[in-house]
C-alpha cells in the first residue's frame, strides 16, 4: 500500500511542470471571457480604460442594451435560427451520412468525394448567387433564407459517415429480418445508436449557426430578422460606442453557445471520438 | 433485394446531395460566370478579353498585400496552433493527471465564443488605453502605451495570437479524441522494446494519427486562407492595410466603399479557391507518403 | 438526449410565438420607411420630420430602419440592384453624398428622382446639391451640411498664450508651431483623426479650393496636396496630431477622453464633443488653417435623402420630402427640432435663419455656433468630385502611415496615385 502511494507521489511529482503549463494555458483561455463578465458590470470609460474587476453598472448595461437595441427580437431570432438549422442539418445530414456508409456502393463513394469538394468554397465566392437566389425566393430576412444554403454541410456528412463504420450492420439484418422496412431502421435503429454523434453533431451545427456573420450579414436586412451576432458587431460599429453595452450585448451572444457546450460536453467529446476513428 | 436496398441508399443521400448541388455547387458556377464579366453589378456583360478580371489580379498590388498577409497567418499560425493542440492533447491523455475534465473545459471554452464576440473582446483588450497596456505599465514592463493594433508587427501579432487562443482547444479536442482510439498493445510493445518518450510518440503516436492530423490541418488551411472576421472587427485590416486578409479583400471589392466589382471578386475568391484545393492536395500527398 | 431535443424544440416553439407577435406588420397608404443610421444624429432628424409632416398628415406614419453605418446602407442598395430584386429596400434611403453619384449611375433603376415635388431648389446651398443633381435632374432632398469647422479648446490654448482668433486663418506651418508648444505645455494633442478612414487631406485640400482629381483623374502628385501631407506626418511626429486607429479611439479615446485641444471635421462631430461635460463653456468654433494663410471652409461627411426604385408610394414621400426636408411649410420645425435633438445643421437657406440657429450655446462659450456654421457653409468652395472618393481616402490614408514610418513623400503619393489609377482602370 505505501509502496503504491508513494510511487504515485512520485508520478505526481513529476506532473508538476505539466500542471504549471496546463494551468496556465487555460488561465490564457478563460481570462478573455472572464474580462467580458466584468466588462460588462461596468460603465464605458472604465471598460475602454481596462478596469480588471467587476463594477456595479451591470443593471444599467442592461437596461440601455434592452432599450436601445432589439435584444430580445434578435435573441430570440437567433435560437429559432439556430434551432431550426440544428434539427434539420442533423437529419438531413445524418440520413445522408447513414446511406453513404451503411448502403456504399462505388457510385455513392465517387459522389461523396464530389460533394467534398464543397468545403472548400469561400463563403465570399457564393455569398452574391445565393443573394440572388434568396431574392428570387422571396426568402430575404426570413428564417430560411438563412439556413437554406446551410442545411446540407460535407463535413456533417463526413461526420456521420465516419461515426457510422462502428454501427453493427448485425443489427440491421436482424432487423430486415424481422421485416422493419428500411426506412425504419434509420429511425429505430440507427438514431437511438448514434446519439453520442447527434450530440457532438448538434453541438458543432449550433454553434456555427448561432455564431455566423458573413452570410446573415447579407441575406437578414432588417432590424426585424437580425441575429446576434449582427447586433453587438452593429453596436460596435455605430458612431458612439457605450462599451459597457456593448460588452453586456456580447455576453447575451456568447452565453447560449457556451451553456450548451457545458451541457452536451461529455456527448460531445464521445461523437467527436467516434468521427477520427 | 440488392437492388433494393441499393436504392434506398440513394433516396437517403440523395435530399442532403441535392441541397450540397444548388446551394454550393450552383453558386459556385454563377460565381465563375460573373468572374468573366465586368461592368455595373446590375447589368454585367462580358469582359474583353475574358481573362480581364483573371489578369488583372496579377497585376494588383493590393492584392498581392493580402495574399501575403494571409499567408504569412497561415504559416505562422497553423503549425503553432496544431502542434500546441498536439502537446495539450498529449498531456490530457495522461491517466495519472488530475482535473483533467477541468483543463479540457477550459482550454476548448474559447471555441464557445462567436468569431465576432472574441474579435470586439480582443480589440477592446489591446486598445491603446485598453487592459492589456495598463497592466503592462503597472508592472513596469513598458513606459508609454503600446499601440498594439496601430503598428503593422503587433497587429499582426495579436491577430495570430487570437487565432491561436480561438482555435488551439477546437483542434486540441480532435486530437485527443484521436489518442483515446489508438491501439494501446502497439504501447506496451514499445515500453518493453525501451523506447523513449519522443521516440515512442514520433514513431507510435504520429503514424496513428495521421488521418487526425490530416484533417485538422487541411480545416486549419481553408479556415485561415478564408479568413474574414478578425481582420473585419479585429484590426479593421489597418495599419495601411497591413493586416487586411484575402476574403477581407474580396467583400471590400464587392460590397466596401461603393465599388461593387462583382466580376473581379467573383475571380479573386476562385483563385482561394484553387488555393485552398491545392493546399489540401499537398497535404493528401504528404500524409500519405509517411507511412 | 431526447429530453434535449424536446427542450431546444419548446424553446423553439415558445420563441416563434414571441417573434410572431413582434412583427405584426401592416402595410397601410400613409406609411413610408426609411433606412438611416446614428442614432444620435440623423435619426432625431427624422423623427423631427415625421412628427411635422403629422401635423397635415395625421396618419402619417415613418418607419425608420437603423443600419450601423453608411456601408450598411450601400451594401442594402448593392444587393438589392445587383439581384434586380428591389423589394428588400425601403420606400427611403439615406445616402452619404460622396457615394451617391456611382450608385444612381450604376443602378438607374434603384432611384425616384425628386422632380414634381415642390422644393424650391434655390434655397438651398449649391456645393450641398452638386452632389445630388445628375444632369440637372434632383435625387435627393438634403439633411446635413457637413460643413467642417476647426473647435479649439481655448483654456488650453490660453495656458499657451493664444486665443481663438491666433489660430484663425493662420498658415499650417504657424499651427505646427503653436501645436508644438501646446504638446510641450500642456501635454495636449492640437488634432487627432480616425485614420482607418482620414478625411484630413480632402478638407485640407478642399479648404485651397482644390481637389485630389483633375478631369475625372488622380493628382497626387500636386504640390499642394504634397504639402498638406507633410504638415499632417510632422504633426503626427510631433504629436501634435494623433492619427487613432479606427473610429471608436477616435471619438472615444481622443474626443471623449480628453487627450485633444482641438477638433476639425464635418459639424456632425459637434455632439461628440459635447458629450464631456466637464468641458462645457471651454470650446469656441473657427475655420480651418490653409497653406498660405487665410481662412479655409470645407464640407465632409454629409448626406441627403433619396427615394428608392421600390417605393410604392411616390406622390407620398415626394410630398413629405418636400414638406419637410425640403424647405416647405414643415421645414422650420423640422430643421429646428433636428438641430436640438441632433445637432443636424440644415443647408436650407431659410429655415437657417430661425430663431433656435441665432441661439448662443453656454458649451461653446455663449458663440452662436449654428449660425457661424451657416455662415462659413455658404463659402465652401465647389470641387471636382469622383466616384472613387473612398478609396483614395484609403491610399492617401495608407501612405501616410508609410511616410511615418520612413516612406518617402513624393515616392508614396506616387504609389498611392498608381494603385488608385489600376483600381479606377485608367
Amino acid at each position: 500500500m505505501i509502496d503504491k502511494k508513494k510511487k504515485m507521489d512520485a508520478i505526481q511529482r513529476r506532473l508538476i511542470p505539466c500542471y504549471i503549463f496546463l494551468i496556465i494555458v487555460s488561465l490564457i483561455s478563460v481570462f478573455p471571457l472572464f474580462w467580458m463578465f466584468t466588462a460588462a458590470t461596468n460603465t464605458t470609460v472604465e471598460v475602454a480604460q481596462g478596469k480588471l474587476w467587476f463594477g456595479t453598472h451591470a443593471l444599467e448595461n442592461f437596461k440601455n442594451l434592452v432599450d436601445n437595441t432589439k435584444l430580445w427580437t434578435s435573441f430570440s431570432n437567433s435560437f429559432i435560427y439556430a434551432a431550426v438549422q440544428t434539427i434539420l442539418s442533423l437529419f438531413i445530414c445524418s440520413l445522408a451520412g447513414y446511406g453513404f456508409e451503411l448502403y456504399h456502393t462505388k457510385g455513392k463513394d465517387a459522389l461523396f468525394a464530389v460533394l467534398l469538394m464543397a468545403m472548400m468554397i469561400p463563403g465570399v465566392a457564393t455569398m452574391i448567387p445565393l443573394f440572388t437566389m434568396m431574392s428570387k425566393m422571396k426568402l430575404i430576412n426570413t428564417v430560411w433564407g438563412f439556413v437554406l444554403p446551410a442545411l446540407s454541410t460535407p463535413f456533417l456528412i463526413m461526420m456521420f459517415r465516419q461515426n457510422s463504420r462502428t454501427f453493427p450492420v448485425a443489427l440491421m439484418d436482424a432487423a430486415r429480418i424481422d421485416g422493419l422496412p428500411e426506412w425504419q431502421i434509420f429511425f429505430k435503429i440507427y438514431m437511438p445508436v448514434m446519439k453520442a454523434t447527434y450530440a457532438a453533431a448538434g453541438v458543432i451545427t449550433f454553434m456555427n449557426a448561432w455564431n455566423a456573420y458573413l452570410w446573415p450579414r447579407v441575406v437578414l436586412t432588417s432590424n426585424n430578422a437580425q441575429t446576434m451576432p449582427i447586433l453587438i458587431a452593429n453596436l460596435a460599429n455605430g458612431y458612439t460606442i457605450d462599451y459597457g453595452m456593448l460588452m453586456m450585448g456580447v455576453l447575451f451572444c456568447s452565453l447560449p453557445t457556451v451553456i450548451i457546450f457545458f451541457i452536451l460536453q461529455k456527448q460531445f467529446a464521445e461523437g467527436i471520438t467516434g468521427a477520427v476513428k | 433485394m440488392e437492388k433494393k436496398t441499393n436504392r434506398w441508399g440513394w433516396a437517403f443521400l440523395i435530399l442532403a446531395s441535392a441541397m450540397i448541388m444548388l446551394f454550393s455547387f450552383y453558386p459556385m458556377f454563377s460565381a465563375l460566370m460573373t468572374s468573366f464579366k465586368t461592368g455595373s453589378s446590375a447589368n454585367m456583360k462580358y469582359a474583353d478579353p475574358i481573362w480581364k478580371n483573371f489578369l488583372r489580379m496579377f497585376k494588383d498590388r493590393m492584392f498581392m498585400t493580402t495574399l501575403k498577409n494571409t499567408f504569412l497567418y497561415l504559416i505562422i499560425q497553423v503549425p503553432i496552433m496544431l502542434v500546441l493542440a498536439m502537446l495539450l492533447a498529449q498531456l490530457l491523455n495522461n491517466q495519472h493527471l488530475k482535473f483533467r475534465g477541468l483543463f479540457r473545459t477550459c482550454i476548448f471554452l474559447p471555441c464557445a465564443i462567436s468569431l465576432v464576440s472574441y474579435s470586439l473582446i480582443f480589440r477592446s483588450l489591446f486598445a491603446t488605453q485598453g487592459l492589456i497596456n495598463s497592466v503592462l505599465m503597472g508592472l513596469g514592463f513598458i513606459e508609454e502605451n503600446i499601440n498594439w493594433l496601430g503598428t503593422t508587427s503587433t497587429a499582426r501579432g495579436v491577430i495570430i495570437f487570437a487565432l491561436v487562443w480561438r482555435w488551439t482547444g477546437y483542434n486540441m479536442v480532435f486530437y485527443l479524441a484521436g489518442l483515446q482510439n489508438l491501439d494501446y498493445q502497439v504501447y506496451e510493445a514499445a515500453q518493453i522494446d525501451g523506447a523513449n518518450g519522443w521516440h515512442t510518440f514520433w514513431h507510435i503516436t504520429v503514424p496513428q494519427l495521421r488521418p487526425v492530423i490530416i484533417m485538422t490541418s487541411i480545416m486549419s488551411i481553408n479556415g485561415t486562407l478564408q479568413l474574414f472576421d478578425e481582420s473585419v472587427n479585429l484590426t479593421a485590416g489597418g495599419p495601411a492595410s497591413t493586416t487586411m486578409t484575402m476574403s477581407h479583400y474580396i467583400y471590400n471589392t464587392a460590397f466596401g466603399t461603393g465599388t461593387a466589382n462583382f466580376g473581379y471578386a467573383s475571380a479573386m475568391s476562385f483563385l482561394v479557391l484553387v488555393m485552398v484545393a491545392i493546399l489540401a492536395f499537398i497535404n493528401l500527398k504528404v500524409g500519405d507518403r509517411r507511412d | 438526449m431526447k429530453k434535449i431535443f424536446a427542450m431546444l424544440l419548446v424553446l423553439t416553439m415558445v420563441f416563434s410565438l414571441m417573434a410572431m407577435s413582434g412583427s405584426a406588420y401592416a402595410d397601410d397608404a400613409n406609411k413610408l420607411t426609411v433606412m438611416a443610421w446614428d442614432a444620435n444624429f440623423n435619426i432625431p432628424a427624422l423623427e423631427a420630420a415625421a412628427a411635422a409632416y403629422q401635423k397635415v398628415n395625421p396618419d402619417f406614419e415613418l418607419e425608420i430602419i437603423q443600419q450601423p453605418g453608411s456601408t450598411e446602407v450601400e451594401q442594402a442598395v448593392t444587393l438589392a440592384a445587383s439581384s434586380g430584386d428591389l423589394s428588400t429596400l425601403p420606400d427611403i434611403t439615406l445616402f452619404q453624398d460622396h457615394a451617391i453619384q456611382k450608385f444612381v449611375r450604376d443602378y438607374p433603376d434603384a432611384w425616384n428622382t425628386l422632380e414634381g415635388a415642390d422644393i424650391n431648389w434655390d434655397d438651398f446651398g449649391a456645393e450641398k446639391l452638386s452632389y445630388s443633381t445628375f444632369d440637372g435632374v434632383h435625387y435627393g432632398a438634403p439633411v446635413d451640411n457637413g460643413t467642417a469647422i476647426f473647435a479649439y479648446r481655448t483654456d488650453i490654448l490660453e495656458q499657451c498664450g493664444y486665443t481663438v482668433e491666433d489660430v484663425t486663418g493662420i498658415t499650417w506651418d504657424r499651427w505646427l508651431e503653436i501645436g508644438r508648444e501646446v504638446k510641450e505645455k500642456t501635454g495636449f494633442a492640437l488634432l487627432s483623426m480616425d485614420h482607418n478612414g482620414n478625411d484630413l487631406p480632402y478638407m485640407m485640400m478642399q479648404a485651397e479650393g482644390l481637389s485630389q482629381f483633375v478631369d475625372g483623374k488622380p493628382d497626387f502628385a500636386n504640390e499642394s496636396l504634397k504639402k498638406i501631407i507633410e504638415v499632417i506626418v510632422q504633426g503626427a511626429q510631433d504629436g501634435s496630431i494623433i492619427l487613432a486607429n479606427n473610429w471608436s479611439e477616435y471619438t472615444d479615446s481622443t474626443i471623449v477622453g480628453d487627450q485633444v485641444a482641438g477638433v476639425m471635421n464635418g459639424n456632425w462631430i459637434i455632439p461628440t464633443i459635447s458629450l464631456v461635460e466637464a468641458n462645457s463653456g471651454k470650446w469656441a468654433l473657427t475655420t480651418l488653417p490653409t497653406i498660405n494663410g487665410g481662412e479655409g471652409y470645407a464640407a465632409n461627411g454629409g448626406s441627403s435623402l433619396y427615394i428608392t426604385g421600390n417605393c410604392q408610394k411616390v406622390d407620398l414621400a415626394r410630398e413629405f420630402l418636400a414638406y419637410t426636408f425640403g424647405g416647405g411649410e414643415g421645414a422650420i420645425e423640422t430643421y429646428d427640432n433636428a438641430l436640438l435633438n441632433g445637432g443636424v445643421i440644415t443647408t436650407c437657406i431659410s429655415a437657417g435663419s430661425s430663431d433656435v440657429y441665432m441661439e448662443g450655446f453656454d458649451f461653446f462659450g455663449g458663440q452662436a455656433i449654428y449660425a457661424d456654421i451657416v455662415a462659413m457653409g455658404a463659402n465652401v468652395p465647389v470641387i471636382e468630385q469622383n466616384d472613387f472618393h473612398y478609396q483614395a481616402r484609403t491610399y492617401i490614408g495608407n501612405a501616410i502611415t508609410n511616410i511615418i514610418n520612413g516612406g518617402e513623400v513624393e515616392a508614396e503619393l506616387q504609389y498611392a496615385q498608381e494603385l488608385l489609377e489600376f483600381e479606377m482602370d485608367i
